[in-house]
């Protein structure tokens, strides 16, 4: 089966154009501009609908033969009849609507009631809303509803050359700065049509495998933590703290901000060779110590399954598909395998799988780490910026990261950005049943999804 | 390392041995005796206004998720917030301070004005990073309602991009002195 990978409108003088992203191809329809209607995908994949429904609010696009056409972004007090990602659209302040309801995905019956959570939650993480029917403990059914975060990032990039738009960019979601950047260099190098040198791709796959493995050691004490064992997170977050540290050494900022251009940047490979002794001897440790306290894995093992069908059918990507068996890794490339890179995959789907994927890949990240620390990498100047559209992949600590940029006069005329976790969320609701409620903050964890790459 | 260390029996032991073996972590940055100081100044001045221990409760209206992740790493060993009496709170209601992160999105600001609602009096906001008061590279859109200070009464506020945990930890050092 095909796997969906994005669909979105972009919007001309005479037509509105849907682009269908799929693994193999790139399809592309034309719409009227005067009541523009569009077939469903959800039928067969049902991870299109909230990129449907996306399309409907940002420019009014009819979806025909869906399940589901509630708003999406446009939440109860956004005003009505406003479609601003169309290019009529130039208001920079809108007034609060009277509250409309939004109805909630819910299951009735007797003694069945639901729980809200959310926006704000109970610990330091981002706003999203959670929304279960329960029967006593157990959880029946859960709808995921985010956007609360949106900043309108796709119109705010419009009009900005790539360069203006960098800053922006490397700041959508802060945990995949690194990945960002990448899929904006890459753009970058197609609308230029340059070359990267051997060692400045090596330096950027060097960062790219250190915010992962930042990444990973932060959700490896968190995940633990959601169980009750604290003791792994203090232990866990040592390392990730160390890890930042060790971007701030390599970049100048904790999170790589600013970190992939076009400059020369030199590397202390011996300072970067004794720190990746210390962490290896530490996460050997880690990995020892944790596999051997069983009333931990009584909590991981069966807790949140994704089973392989539906993992696939909701073509989810990154962690969440690898550890329901799916070999997907945008790194599994002849770059990525001579430096070291082997998938590596898990066939439970629960938080155990998850748990050990995240422990693997820090241990793959490792070699490859090792393998991509190169002295210096020289400056390069890109060429001029050529119209055309572009697109580009990057696997974050999260998954498949997928951008496509439209440049029109050498500014942005379309930025579209498909965050890993815009797939993954629409997942997140099929590990639910059978599992109890007070399990959920541990499920949830064991994906760690963003949702400020996916709100934007 | 001896074999045992892998018999579930013995591998909380292999822990506290490690455990000891590295010692205390967590840093006084750089200023320990200003941090003594400081600490007794909290202790006085949280004593009196909030009963030994102040309580904040993080808020993110529409950030990157940076300044969460400092937030959290405040919590590591390296820095240790707590032992500073200065908690982080599940809810507003048990809160003295919020501490605003992100750029109070059009779908975010009622809530939280909600959440400040719900905080009891006496009460403070301090924002955090460069998003609420617009110094950070995302530009003013339809969906984006900072500076912050335009619905809330802000108190004070630590810059960065996210500020480090030690640039929080001393900004919250210069709001408690500066009340």
């Amino acid at each position: 089966m095909k796997r969906l990978i994005a669909r979105y409108a972009k919007e001309y003088a005479t037509h509105f154009e849907i682009v269908t992203v799929w693994d193999n191809a790139v399809q592309k329809e034309e719409l009227p501009l005067e009541d523009p209607h569009i077939r469903t995908l959800s039928r067969t994949h049902p991870a299109a609908i909230w990129f449907e429904r996306k399309m409907h609010d940002d420019f009014g696009i009819v979806i025909e033969d869906a399940f589901d056409n509630r708003p999406l972004v446009a939440q109860e007090r956004f005003p009505k009849g406003i479609h601003p990602m169309q290019k009529n659209f130039r208001e920079t302040d809108i007034a609060y609507a009277d509250y409309r309801p939004y109805k909630y995905e819910a299951i009735g019956g007797d003694g069945v009631f639901e729980v809200a959570v959310g926006p704000i939650h109970a610990g330091i993480i981002e706003p999203g809303h959670f929304q279960f029917s329960q029967a006593g403990e157990d959880i029946l059914h859960q709808e995921v509803r985010h956007f609360y975060k949106y900043r309108a990032i796709e119109k705010m990039l419009e009009g900005k050359t790539l360069f203006e738009a960098k800053p922006i960019i490397e700041r959508i979601s802060g945990n995949e700065s690194l990945a960002y950047q990448l899929c904006w260099r890459d753009i970058v190098l197609q609308a230029t049509q340059s070359e990267l040198p051997e060692n400045n791709r090596k330096y950027h796959a060097l960062l790219l495998e250190l915010e992962r493995t930042i990444h990973h050691l932060t959700d490896l004490g968190f995940i633990p933590n959601d169980a009750g064992f604290g003791a792994a997170l203090a232990y866990a977050s040592k390392l990730s703290e160390e890890a930042r540290r060790q971007m701030q050494v390599l970049t100048g900022h904790r999170f790589g901000f600013g970190a992939v251009d076009f400059d020369t940047h030199m590397l202390d490979v011996e300072v970067m060779a004794h720190y990746l002794e210390r962490l290896e001897e530490a996460v050997v440790f880690f990995e020892s110590w944790i596999s051997d306290i069983p009333s931990l894995w009584d909590r991981f093992d069966t807790t949140g399954i994704l089973k392989k069908d539906k993992a696939v059918k909701y073509d989810t990507v990154g962690v969440v598909a690898r550890a329901s068996g799916l070999a997907l890794d945008r790194r599994d490339t002849p770059f990525y395998q001579a430096h070291g890179f082997e998938i590596q995959r898990e066939t439970g789907g629960d938080v155990s799988a998850r748990f050990k994927l995240r422990l693997a890949e820090v241990k793959n990240a490792l070699v490859m780490m090792r393998s991509f620390m190169v002295a210096s990498c020289e400056a390069v100047t890109p060429g001029c910026v050529e119209d055309g559209e572009y697109f580009a992949f990057s696997e974050s600590s999260i998954g498949e990261l997928f951008m496509s940029v439209e440049l029109k006069e050498g500014v942005i005329e379309r930025f579209f950005v498909r965050d890993p976790s815009f797939m993954n969320w629409q997942a997140l609701h099929l590990m639910m049943p059978g599992n109890i409620i007070a399990d959920f903050p541990l499920i949830n964890k064991s994906c760690d999804l963003s949702y400020a790459g996916n709100d934007l | 390392m001896p074999e045992m260390i892998y018999d579930g029996r013995y591998v909380m032991i292999a822990f506290w041995n490690r455990r000891i073996q590295s010692g205390l972590l967590t840093e006084n940055p750089e200023h320990d005796k200003e941090l003594k100081t400081i600490r007794k100044e909290i202790r006085d001045r949280v004593k009196k206004k909030f009963a030994g221990s102040l309580a904040i409760r993080m808020v993110d209206s529409g950030s990157c998720n940076a300044c969460e992740a400092e937030c959290n790493a405040l919590s590591n060993p390296y820095y240790d917030l707590e032992r500073l009496g200065i908690y982080f709170v599940a809810s507003p209601r048990h809160a003295d301070v919020m501490l605003l992160s992100g750029l109070m999105t059009f779908n975010m600001t009622p809530h939280v004005l909600d959440a400040y609602e719900q905080m009891p009096e006496p009460k403070w906001v301090i924002s955090m990073g460069d998003c609420p008061v617009m110094q950070a590279p995302f530009e003013k859109t339809f969906a984006v309602n900072a500076p912050a200070e335009e619905h809330l009464p802000i108190a004070h506020h630590i810059p960065g991009c996210p500020p480090s945990p030690k640039e929080i930890i001393e900004g919250l050092l210069v709001f408690l002195r500066k009340m």
